[in-house]
């Protein structure tokens, strides 16, 4: 071992314990990104040891990557250096509940699921559907805003997030935002933060707001012959008075590559759009019989699923990453962020596209939302899949859309930018990257434009 | 009266007839809904973002503060020019650009009427949610400076949960673009970031909003009660039972008789309480809301639960509670509103502890309350003109506001910091805090020229709270 990592370890042992700095290869490579695997994890127990490490790590001139489970560590540039992975995992406790006022404030660790499970004894959730599902951290979820097509009807991260505290690589904590449902006191720094990717500061505790669980939840299933019927429908159905919780579109190869291994396991032969509805049972029925209208005057049928299979689809829909390399290996995860009523029109670019290869491509659009995810599942060598997913990106552009590279080799990273090009607040983002983290401890080259 | 240098360059840049200089023409700019005064050396009134990045660089060479104004209707001094310099008016930059109903996207220029875009797309099913109760003046460039809410803000959220880009001026002229046409843009929220930063970031030159769905039906109902406590005790019911309101507003019986005799609303003269409560959606989960809202109302002793019948009587309850501000302005020579904000589960304690400060300072406080968000509003009455009233009003406030911190809340809701509240941000915010504050603003405007003496504590505060007394605005 060389003296820097000696250094470096002594130094972190003096902060958090011996017990809570691990080095050994295989806790290492367990986080490791992109091909590099950290030098040591640090595993900090509260914010004062989170604001240790990172003043000890800059000072040492280290680069830190925040994480926990390390659901989300696929997306992103390849850090340009990673010596220390902090691991948030101890750090999972309730500060403050009131479940009357529908607010809580928690550490990043505890896991999503944990979290559901906790705040759903009253009656209440975070509607959120993330990739990672159950084993995302919090944190995670508000550093990376990440959302599934939930979204379509109760937002973001962005928009349940109350306040937060923020651990800065300059050794403080610093606040934002509060505890309240509403505030306009200073600057909303917490913005910054939600969807930073962990390259501004450490995220040490938020505070959200929770919603009631709905009373009831059904999902219906509409095959949709052609795209252009799906676009119709979706059209007819966000125009009507009914407000689903979340509606997605799947190609036949995302519709069967999700069922497959369900009870639900079946052949697909076309784009499907599966939808879910909330309310009493006198509202489901309302909504049964008006999709049945809507269905019908567009030639599809339609089907109402039991909730519990139904589940399990939607959370294998919202949480790709977590079961589709599995499968898949070489499978690249590319999300597409546009207006939303291209949606279909990118599906069927992207369809083309792939064709033109042969390559297999799963497509999963969330409607109303404007995401779409493509997966390209066939092992392609290196050039053609890079060629491919230029394609997709220059195809996502021209809709006036971007295409994010979600997951991939960390040798096509290497030719290919995940996050796109920049705009012309870029200058601005730099500047605050600057302010945040003056020497780039955090996550360097790893956001957008490698910063 | 002859123009000096600057006016004559803004004249140069725009024309005559878009500069304003001479002493009674920009009297009329020197104050909003805060009683600040400071007048501005020019007014000019741009017609494009090109005419605004010549203004910027102009008062950057000549190192001259520059402040945006919508209409002046803030209340907390976000548009008055404390320390001179050129004020902005977006009066003529008042375009909707494009209105895309299938994306439920409106591209406007800061000088549209927030009440204009939901107008403009009214027809096609369509809104622009956030609604303060000045939307019949206020802008949506001031909506989006201030952060503004409003009654539905409680279903819906906030103007930031509403935009999703902006073009913004920097101080030096450059042009940026944040955000995009659909959310999550790559990079940092910069979007997020310049809403409610009350003009101290950049000029908001354009701005994507989005639209929302207006809902299949609506129900709007009015309890009534005889004991003031056992509105904010059903306020806490409604929320404890899981229901989410599209708005849920209090007012006191001072202030609700101070509305009925100017708007003749239907408001009860002798109750000691109205909630105003809206449930929307679906036919039939209003009619299950509104129904399980009536059994907590009678349940929390509510004297009478009455249901508009018809669009008008909706709008005339409306119509009363967004005027309540103007008037009590009949009623009193001047009076100072707040906007704390505390946990929702505490509105009957925090309106009890309201009434004793009300006795203790021998003072008229009415109340109105975004109740379902926990967001305070209430209004001192006072005569400016009586230094002692003043001085009992002021300390009145700060007690009320000390209160609002010590639960756990907040100093503003929906009014923004400005002049008003910049002093006692040290309340809720460690120096670290704002020193980061500090350095973030020091990001976009390096040399403070925009929006000066704004947001951020001038002097450090030594313990006592000291509130800028607002004489009353024109809502």
């Amino acid at each position: 071992m060389n003296t820097a990592v000696e250094t470096m370890q002594r130094e972190f042992v003096a902060i958090v314990g011996a017990s809570h700095v691990v080095s050994e290869p295989a806790a290492c490579s367990a986080l490791s990104v992109d091909g590099k695997a950290p030098q040591c994890v640090v595993y900090p127990a509260s914010a004062a040891d989170v604001t240790a490490v990172l003043r000890c790590a800059a000072e040492l001139g280290l680069a830190v990557i925040p994480c926990r489970n390390g659901t989300k560590l696929g997306t992103g540039n390849p850090p340009r250096r990673y010596d220390v992975a902090l691991s948030l995992k101890d750090m999972n406790r309730v500060w403050h509940y009131e479940p009357d006022d529908l607010t809580v404030t928690v550490e990043p660790g505890m896991k999503f699921g944990d979290f559901q499970h906790f705040v759903g004894r009253q009656g209440l959730w975070l509607p959120l559907d993330p990739p990672g599902g159950a084993r995302a951290s919090l944190g995670g979820i508000v550093a990376t805003n990440a959302t599934g097509p939930l979204r379509l009807y109760y937002g973001a991260p962005r928009d349940m997030v109350l306040g937060m505290k923020i651990a800065t690589v300059e050794g403080k904590v610093v606040k934002a935002g509060g505890r309240v449902v509403k505030n306009v006191a200073g600057y909303d720094i917490a913005k910054l933060l939600i969807g930073s990717y962990g390259t501004l500061g450490v995220i040490v505790e938020t505070s959200f707001k929770l919603f009631p669980l709905p009373a009831g939840r059904e999902t219906f299933v509409m095959p949709t012959g052609t795209l252009s019927i799906a676009r119709d429908l979706r059209r007819r159905i966000l125009h009507s008075p009914l407000t689903p919780l979340r509606m997605v579109l799947l190609n036949p190869s995302a519709a069967e590559l999700t069922l497959a291994g369900t009870p639900l396991e079946r052949p697909v032969k076309e784009p499907e759009i599966w939808l879910e509805m909330a309310g009493s049972p006198r509202v489901l029925e309302r909504c049964h019989g008006e999709l049945e209208g809507l269905a019908k005057a567009a030639g599809a049928p339609l089907q109402r699923l039991a909730s519990a299979d139904a589940e399990n689809v939607w959370t294998g829909i919202s949480d790709l990453q977590s079961w589709l390399p599995g499968r898949s290996p070489g499978v690249v995860i590319l999300r597409a962020l546009l207006p939303d009523a291209a949606s279909e029109e990118l599906l069927s670019r992207a369809e083309q596209e792939a064709e033109n290869d042969k390559a297999l491509l799963a497509g999963f659009a969330q409607l109303g939302v404007g995401v779409l995810h493509f997966c390209l599942l066939s092992e392609a060598a290196t050039p053609a899949v890079l060629g491919l997913i230029r394609r997709l990106r220059g195809a996502a552009e021209s809709l006036g859309g971007v295409l994010i590279v979600e997951r991939c080799h960390w040798d096509i990273k290497d030719r290919v930018d995940a996050w796109g090009s920049p705009g012309d607040d870029f200058a601005v983002m730099k500047k605050v990257k600057e302010t945040w983290d003056p020497k780039g401890t955090l996550s360097p080259g790893r956001f957008l434009g490698r910063a | 009266m002859k123009p000096r240098p600057l006016v004559r360059e803004l004249t140069r840049l725009l024309g005559p007839d878009a500069v304003l200089w001479r002493t009674e023409d920009v009297m009329l700019y020197e104050y909003d809904g805060l009683s600040v005064t400071a007048p501005p050396e020019a007014v000019v009134l741009p017609s494009t973002t090109e005419h605004v990045v010549g203004i910027v660089k102009l008062a950057a060479r000549e190192g001259v503060p520059v402040v945006a104004r919508g209409a002046g209707t803030g209340l907390s001094g976000g548009s008055v020019a404390m320390e001179g310099g050129i004020v902005i008016g977006f009066a003529r930059m008042k375009r909707i650009i494009e209105i895309d109903i299938e994306n439920l996207r409106a591209r406007v220029q800061p000088g549209v009427v927030n009440m204009d875009l939901t107008l403009a797309v009214g027809d096609q099913g369509c809104y622009f949610a956030p609604d303060p109760s000045s939307q019949k003046a206020c802008t949506i460039g001031g909506n989006v400076a201030e952060n503004a809410g409003g009654p539905h803000t409680l279903a819906y959220g906030v103007t930031t949960n509403h935009i999703l880009g902006l073009e913004v001026v920097l101080p030096d002229g450059e042009i940026i673009h944040t955000g995009a046409r659909f959310w999550d843009r790559p990079g940092y929220d910069l979007t997020g970031f310049v809403v409610g930063s009350e003009g101290t970031l950049g000029i908001v030159t354009e701005i994507t909003a989005r639209l929302s769905r207006k809902p299949e039906a609506v129900k709007t109902l009015l309890a009534i009660y005889d004991d003031v406590l056992d509105a904010p005790r059903t306020v806490a019911a409604i929320t404890a039972r899981r229901i989410t309101p599209a708005a849920l507003e209090m007012m006191d019986g001072f202030t609700l008789r101070a509305v009925e005799a100017a708007f003749h609303a239907g408001f009860p003269m002798d109750s000691a309480a109205v909630l105003l409560i809206e449930v929307e959606g679906l036919r039939e989960t209003v009619e299950d809301d509104a129904d399980q809202i009536e059994a907590i109302c009678q349940e929390n002793h509510a004297r009478e639960v009455r249901r508009a019948k018809s669009a008008e009587e909706r709008d005339l309850l409306w119509r009363g509670r967004k005027n309540a501000f103007g008037a009590l302005g009949r009623i009193s020579p001047n009076y100072y509103v707040q906007d704390g904000v505390i946990p929702r589960t505490r509105l009957p304690e925090m309106l009890g502890f309201i009434g004793q400060v009300g006795q203790k300072y021998q003072l008229r406080i009415g109340n109105i309350f975004h109740a379902g968000d926990g967001n305070l509003h209430p209004l001192l009455m006072f005569d400016a003109r009586d230094k002692d009233q003043t001085v009992r009003v002021t300390k009145a406030a700060g007690e009320i506001m000390a209160k609002c911190v010590e639960m756990g809340g907040s100093l503003t809701g929906e009014h923004g910091v400005g002049i008003e509240k910049r002093d006692l941000m040290p309340l809720i915010f460690s120096a670290d805090d704002l020193e980061m504050m500090q350095k973030l603003k020091a990001v976009f405007n390096p040399r403070g020229t925009l929006n000066p003496a704004k947001l951020l504590p001038t002097t450090k505060m030594c313990g006592e709270i000291r509130v800028q007394i607002s004489t009353g605005g024109v809502l």
